[in-house]
C-alpha cells in the first residue's frame, strides 16, 4: 500500500521536503516537480538527504521542470519523467499525496 | 483508470499548467477523468476575466477549452469561488455584484462534489503550490 | 465500500483561509458520513494550541469547529510528534482529544487512506 509523495516547492525556502523525508515508507516513492527538483542540485544538504533515502524509495523528478533549470550531474537514482511517466506512476503507486 | 483531479493554486502558478498537463495525459493513455475539481486559489483559473499577455500561455483559456472540448464534469467550489470573486450568474444576482465571470465549461457546487469525486476515483491527484 | 479520504492540514490557524478550507474539507464529508482522518502536521500543530483569541483579529473561531468535529462524525483525529515538540506544544495540553503518532506511525497512517490531500 504505497504512496507517491509529490513535491513542487523549493527546498530551499520551505520545509516541505524536510517535512516529508522523514514520512517516507520503505515502499513510497517521491516525485519532485517545480522548484521542488532545485533538492537535485550537487553539493546541497537537500541533495545528500535524498541520497540517504532508502535504497527502497524510488526518487523521481519531472523532466520539463530539471531541464528548464539546466540541472545537471543528477544523482544516479533519480528517475527523469515526463507527463505519460507521471500518469503511470499515479496509477503504479495506490496513492498520490501532493504536498500543496 | 478513473481519476479525480483537484487543482489549488492560481491560473499564473506553475502548479495550474502542471495539472493542465495531467490531465490531458491521462485522456491521452486512456484514462477516464470523473470530475475536475477547483478550490482555493485554483478556482481563478475558472474565470473567464484573466488576461494573459499575448506572449505568455493563457492557462485559464486552456483549461475552459480542454473541459468543454472533452465534455469534462468541471466543478468549482462555490464557497472559495464567491470568497475570491468567481461568480456565475446566479450568484452575481444573489450577491448584486455587477458580473458573472464564470468561463465555460464550469459550475459552481459545494466541497461534497469533492467528495463525490474521490468516492468515484481510483486515484485522487491534487496540484497546488508552485 | 466507501473509500476513505486523510486530510492533513500544515497550516497556521490565522495565517489565511487555508486552514480553514482544509477543515472544510473534512466537515463536508462528515455529512456525508465518509471515513475521514485529519492528521495536524507542520504548523497546522498551531489549530491545537489552548485558548487562542481569534476576535483579536476578527476571526472566526477555528477551533470551535474542531471541537465540534466528533459531531459531524469525525473522530479519526491525529497529529504529528515531531511538529508538536518542534513547536514546544506539550501533547499532554492539547484542547482536542487526538492520537499523536510518531513518523513510523505517520508512514503507516498515510498509507491506511484511499485518498490523501495535504494542505
Amino acid at each position: 500500500m504505497a504512496t507517491l509523495h509529490l513535491l513542487s516547492h523549493s527546498p530551499f525556502a520551505d520545509d516541505r521536503l524536510a517535512s516529508c523525508l522523514p514520512l517516507l515508507g520503505a515502499d513510497d516513492a517521491l516525485l519532485l516537480s517545480g522548484d521542488a527538483v532545485y533538492a537535485l542540485h550537487a553539493n546541497t544538504r537537500q541533495r545528500q538527504a535524498l541520497e540517504k533515502l532508502p535504497e527502497t524509495v524510488a526518487l523521481f523528478a519531472l523532466e520539463e521542470d530539471v531541464r528548464a533549470r539546466a540541472l545537471e550531474a543528477l544523482p544516479a537514482r533519480v528517475t527523469l519523467v515526463d507527463y505519460p511517466g507521471f500518469v503511470e506512476l499515479s496509477c503504479r503507486y495506490e496513492r498520490v499525496n501532493s504536498w500543496l | 483508470m478513473k481519476f479525480a483531479i483537484a487543482l489549488f493554486a492560481s491560473p499564473h502558478s506553475p502548479a495550474a499548467r502542471r495539472a493542465l498537463r495531467f490531465a490531458e495525459a491521462t485522456l491521452a493513455g486512456g484514462h477516464e477523468i470523473v470530475r475536475l475539481f477547483f478550490y482555493q486559489d485554483g478556482v481563478h483559473s475558472a474565470s473567464a476575466n484573466v488576461v494573459a499577455a499575448q506572449d505568455e500561455p493563457d492557462v485559464a483559456a486552456e483549461w475552459s477549452r480542454f473541459v468543454s472540448a472533452n465534455r469534462l464534469d468541471g466543478v468549482v467550489c462555490i464557497a472559495a469561488g464567491l470568497r475570491r470573486g468567481v461568480l456565475d450568474e446566479g450568484e452575481a444576482q444573489r450577491y448584486r455584484r455587477p458580473a458573472a465571470n464564470l468561463a465555460a465549461g464550469w459550475e459552481l457546487s459545494g466541497l461534497g462534489q469533492l467528495h463525490e469525486a474521490a468516492q468515484q476515483a481510483d486515484r485522487l491527484v491534487c496540484f497546488g503550490g508552485h | 465500500m466507501a473509500r476513505s479520504m486523510l486530510v492533513i492540514s500544515r497550516q497556521a490557524p490565522w495565517s489565511g483561509p487555508s486552514a480553514r478550507e482544509a477543515l472544510d474539507i473534512v466537515l463536508a464529508g462528515g455529512a456525508f458520513e465518509l471515513p475521514l482522518g485529519l492528521l495536524f502536521l507542520d504548523d497546522g500543530v498551531f489549530q491545537l494550541a489552548a485558548a487562542q483569541q481569534p476576535a483579536q483579529l476578527e476571526q472566526k473561531d477555528l477551533t470551535a469547529n474542531l471541537q465540534a468535529l466528533p459531531l459531524f462524525g469525525v473522530e479519526s483525529l491525529y497529529a504529528a510528534r515531531r511538529s508538536l515538540a518542534e513547536r514546544g506544544l506539550d501533547e499532554q495540553a492539547l484542547p482536542l482529544s487526538v492520537e499523536v503518532l510518531d513518523d513510523i506511525g505517520l508512514s503507516a497512517l498515510i498509507n491506511r487512506y484511499d485518498h490523501v490531500i495535504t494542505i
